[in-house]
């Protein structure tokens, strides 16, 4: 693992719980205990309500692509042996929408709405990253 | 807000030189500045207020500029709303006039992006050096190899490729319209002519974008004089009347809700048309906030010109070229003129009215302008709208 080149996130105060989840291979959301609005990332209040009483849980891992683009361009070093690659805005199930890579599918078989589901990886003892893989095989 | 309707005016307007020049920002808009208030035939002694915005890591901006071009202000502030504070500096300057604050305000914007992104010690391979370190994002981004404003809105573009049906064709009719109309623009860092199969050949950036999708790296500045209708009479220009404005930020986040599909134009637009008592028919020229083709299309139906969703249908009818039904970014905006974050854009809507331009240029018998900002993490917006005095 010392060899990974790419942005190893910093996680926050506020995000840490976030990161400790994936690490256990759960990909946790605030949920609202008072409306039960689920959103991402994490704030102090709910942004629906503005209560402050509410709970990391547990999704379902599982969405769509709502929308994503091809870099052909490098931006940073560590992604020069990978482009083109894809980066996609995945709306979970549970309705919160978040950046990640889909995995297993050659770009040019992507497509807006395509169902998927989170796939773990750990890119040191500490992080581990939220991709997408297609549920569908076939694609 | 009507009341406030043809009370202001632009009075003069300046750029600076543009492209690869090599200024500063700061020293940029001190020549924008300059160069407007000579069109208005006014001094640094007249001004008695500045808005203004530059670089994202220069601190009071417009203490900095008012200083370096002896001006004292009893109305001043630097504004923090990307690319929508351009048309926010003309609002803010109205209100200040209103409530007495000041009574000439010069509004302007400079930037140096070219000479940033040129600099000789470079690795070869494209940074964020836009983007001061401390703003970039440390998680939820980077990590999964997503960098940058280029990419955010290429999202938009795709989702409104899947929704509506709407293709690359449409885009490079965008970009090969405002390359048309910087050929006519001495003054545009673009000067080779482009086709669609030469926008087709171009290399992918973030699919669905190439370089012709996006706007320039360009030192630049631009800057306009404002003061009341009344003042502006006894002036040296024919002045143009603000008959219009509005912002709306969907603050709630880009990637959120159909803000990629939807933009502040929308909200923004109707009220700034009330408040002018006009509407989409009425506008002979618009400038539009063009840090990327698709965001052309999204605000063209955002603001009414046709319908959501038949955006490429607009463009692609030939309605942004001289002559068309809705000329568009007339100097060649901010894909092929010069990137200055839409303050170019306020200036040409202003010169279209005054009619200073030679047949080949002028929009014409052009009497209403409708101008917009868009930026700030993509969500922030504003609407400005110009008339003939």
């Amino acid at each position: 693992m010392s060899e990974y080149r790419k942005p190893i996130p910093v996680p926050s105060a506020e995000s840490q719980p976030y990161w400790d989840g994936l690490r256990e291979q759960k990909l946790m959301m605030p949920r609202c205990d008072d409306c039960a609005h689920r959103w991402f990332p994490p704030s102090l209040l709910c942004p629906k309500c503005n209560s402050a009483k509410w709970t990391w849980t547990e999704t379902s891992g599982r969405g769509r692509i709502y929308s994503y683009v091809v870099y052909h361009r490098v931006y940073h070093p560590a992604f020069a042996q990978e482009v083109p690659y894809a980066v996609a805005v995945i709306e979970l199930d549970e309705g919160p929408r978040m950046y990640s890579n889909v995995v297993g599918v050659p770009p040019e078989n992507l497509v807006c709405d395509m169902p998927v589901e989170v796939s773990y990886e750990a890119i040191t003892n500490e992080i581990t990253l939220p991709k997408f893989k297609p549920i569908d095989a076939r694609v | 807000m009507s009341a406030l309707r043809d009370k202001y005016a632009i009075v003069g307007t300046g750029k600076s030189q543009l492209g690869q020049v090599g200024l500063n920002s700061l020293q940029l808009l001190e020549q924008a500045i300059n160069n407007a208030l000579k069109d208005a035939g006014l001094t640094n002694k007249d001004v008695d207020g500045v808005v203004v915005r530059g670089a994202d890591d220069i601190y009071s901006h417009h203490q900095m500029i008012a200083q370096r071009l002896g001006v004292d202000a009893s109305f001043s502030t630097s504004l923090d709303n990307g690319g929508a504070s351009q048309i926010l500096s003309i609002i803010l300057a109205v209100m200040a006039i209103e409530a007495g604050l000041a009574s000439v305000v010069v509004c302007g914007y400079g930037r140096d992006s070219w000479s940033r992104t040129h600099t000789k010690s470079g690795t070869g391979i494209p940074t964020n050096d836009l983007i001061p370190a401390a703003q970039r994002p440390k998680e939820h981004g980077p990590e999964f190899g997503h960098f940058g404003a280029v990419s955010q809105h290429a999202f938009g573009a795709r989702r409104h490729m899947f929704e509506y049906g709407t293709t690359r064709d449409d885009f490079a009719a965008i970009a090969t319209a405002f390359r048309e109309h910087a050929l006519r623009n001495p003054e545009a860092q673009m000067k080779k002519p482009m086709t669609v199969e030469d926008y087709y050949k171009a290399r992918l950036v973030v699919d669905p974008f190439c370089m012709f999708d996006c706007s320039l790296n360009s030192d630049g500045a631009g800057a306009v004089v404002v003061t009341s209708a009344e003042r502006a009479r006894s002036l040296k220009q024919r002045p143009v009347l603000i008959k219009g404005f509005a912002t709306h930020n969907n603050t709630k986040g880009w990637i959120e809700e159909d803000h990629m599909l939807s933009t502040g134009a929308d909200e923004s637009g109707k009220r700034a048309f009330k408040m002018a008592g006009l509407g989409p028919k009425d506008v002979d020229t618009a400038q539009i906030y063009d840090c990327f083709t698709y965001m052309v299309l999204t605000q063209l139906e955002d603001y009414g010109f046709c319908k959501k969703g038949e955006g490429g249908a607009f463009v692609s009818s030939g309605a942004l070229r001289m002559g068309g039904a809705l000329p568009t970014n007339t100097s060649g905006g901010q894909l092929s003129e010069a990137h200055v974050e839409g303050m170019l854009q306020i200036v040409e809507g202003a010169r279209q009215l005054q009619g200073i331009y030679g047949p080949d240029r002028q929009v014409k018998d052009a009497e209403i302008a409708l101008v917009s900002g868009h930026g700030g993490n993509q969500v922030c917006h504003s609407t400005l709208i110009l008339g003939r005095a």
